[in-house]
């Protein structure tokens, strides 16, 4: 047999990579979670912090994909090393632009928190936010567990809120058409639709990822 | 595709050691295959195969056949200079003779029967040029080939190898006694040689693997566990022990 040679310092580094990794995603479920509370009770320091936080992700990716070049050139991976370091930096890439639309979800916020927003867009909205803290959510442990099963739940979820995007934006359209009044702010609840729509795009792709990095085939 | 080399269910022994057990393996025309594998696995006896190399231990024995161009070269009437003509090799030291660069090169088709003066010259004179060596020792080819450095040593004994014409080139570690800059050479050389030969390389770099080669086959205890495209084998090799290998967790 063989003499084993664990490549210590080669496994710690990617280890260590793998934990940035669920670093990212534990300030990017924050900052989604915190964004979305802010749509129902708007708190101005709350704001503050999701902005701060997207800004602190955009610093660690920088980070990650800095490490994993310098993994790349020192270790030169390959085979099934090589894949879960790419699938780190898209990853990474994906995270930092959840954590920039979860700003964008808390400038919706500012726009809506004084209107009386109706009760029929607002479920779906509702509805699909919750969607899309679960996929996010899922898609981390997807990644993290390398799970092909919930990386296929994680396309059947997109297809989900897809289908709620387009409720809502029949919903909000008749509710603008009924009252004209309502458009200037029911606009941004369109915004919002599509925010959270690109949100779980993000994560489903994040799921992608993980059966690329498995297979090296396209999901 | 078409296979200059085809390997058959080869067994080799040396005394009681079992060697290579069961090794099938077809090698493309004008392509370089890589032989990789930890120390011991079986790779250098393989490519000794097929030129007949171990023939010249006393203790070696084998079953299955190996074709040449779909001759098979165990076949007693081989003539065994001949088929060492048709597939050379290079070495992982630099073995350059102790005579002149131009001797060197000429020494293989002297003893094929070339002796006229102006064919020789030409001959080496382009066999230089091929192994990408001829523009530093033009106007040295009366010195003595020990005073070129090991990378120059190298080429030489690459020029020295094509210089016959074979059809198959073999390498066991072309690069390991090189610095950087040289094996750069060797691989370059590689990749322009390919075009008229055959080049099976056994290497323990897997950099140089994925860099130089088409084709690379991972042995292990003498047999084959796996081979393909070297990109495919970098990247989603199929078999675990070879990634396991190749990632380095063993070897």
């Amino acid at each position: 047999m063989e003499k084993r040679h664990p490549r210590i310092l080669f496994r710690r580094r990617l280890k260590e990579l793998r934990e940035d990794v669920e670093q990212m995603g534990k300030k990017t479920m924050q900052a989604y979670r915190d964004s979305i509370k802010v749509l129902f009770n708007y708190d101005e320091e709350k704001v503050k912090s999701v902005i701060e936080t997207a800004q602190k992700i955009d610093e660690m990716n920088y980070n990650l994909e800095h490490k994993t070049l310098s993994i790349i050139v020192a270790e030169q991976p390959v085979a099934g090393d090589l894949r879960f370091i790419e699938a780190c930096i898209k990853i990474g890439s994906h995270l930092k632009r959840i954590g920039y639309l979860a700003s964008n979800i808390t400038e919706v916020a500012k726009q809506i928190k004084d209107q009386e927003v109706p009760e029929k867009p607002m479920d779906d909205i509702v509805h699909m936010a919750d969607i899309v803290e679960n996929m996010v959510s899922k898609s981390l442990t997807t990644f993290l567990g390398q799970n092909m099963d919930t990386a296929r739940e994680l396309r059947r979820d997109d297809d989900k809120v897809d289908d709620l995007f387009d409720r809502a934006m029949s919903d909000v359209t008749k509710c603008m058409i009924d009252d004209p009044e309502t458009i200037s702010y029911l606009v941004y609840l369109l915004f919002l639709a599509r925010i959270l729509e690109r949100i779980a795009d993000r994560a489903e792709n994040i799921g992608d990822r993980t059966i690329f990095m498995i297979t090296c085939k396209k999901p | 595709m078409e296979y200059i080399i085809e390997a058959e269910n080869l067994n080799v022994y040396f005394d009681e050691l079992h060697i290579l057990k069961g090794v099938s393996l077809k090698i493309p025309k004008n392509t370089v295959t890589a032989l990789i594998g930890p120390s011991g696995c079986g790779k250098s006896t393989f490519i000794r195969t097929l030129n007949r190399m171990n023939d010249l231990i006393s203790t070696f024995r084998m079953d299955g056949t190996v074709l040449l161009d779909g001759e098979d070269i165990y076949n007693p009437k081989v003539d065994v200079v001949d088929l060492r003509k048709r597939v050379g090799m290079v070495f992982q030291k630099p073995n350059p003779f102790p005579k002149s660069i131009f001797d060197n090169v000429a020494y293989g088709l002297r003893v094929h029967g070339i002796n006229d003066k102006d064919i020789l010259e030409h001959k080496v004179e382009e066999a230089l040029k091929g192994a990408a060596l001829w523009d530093e020792v033009e106007n040295i080819l009366d010195k003595s080939a020990m005073g070129l450095s090991g990378g120059q040593q190298q080429r030489l004994c690459i020029a020295r190898t094509i210089a016959v014409e074979p059809e198959v080139i073999l390498m066991d570690e072309p690069c390991s006694a090189l610095d950087p800059i040289s094996t750069t050479k060797i691989e370059d050389l590689i990749h322009k040689l390919k075009k008229d030969y055959t080049i099976i390389i056994v290497t323990h770099n897997m950099q140089q693997a994925t860099r130089v080669s088409k084709y690379a086959a991972f042995f292990l205890h003498g047999e084959i566990v796996e081979n393909g495209r070297t990109e495919q084998i970098f990247l989603e090799p199929c078999d675990q022990r070879t990634e396991d290998y190749i990632t380095g967790r063993f070897g």
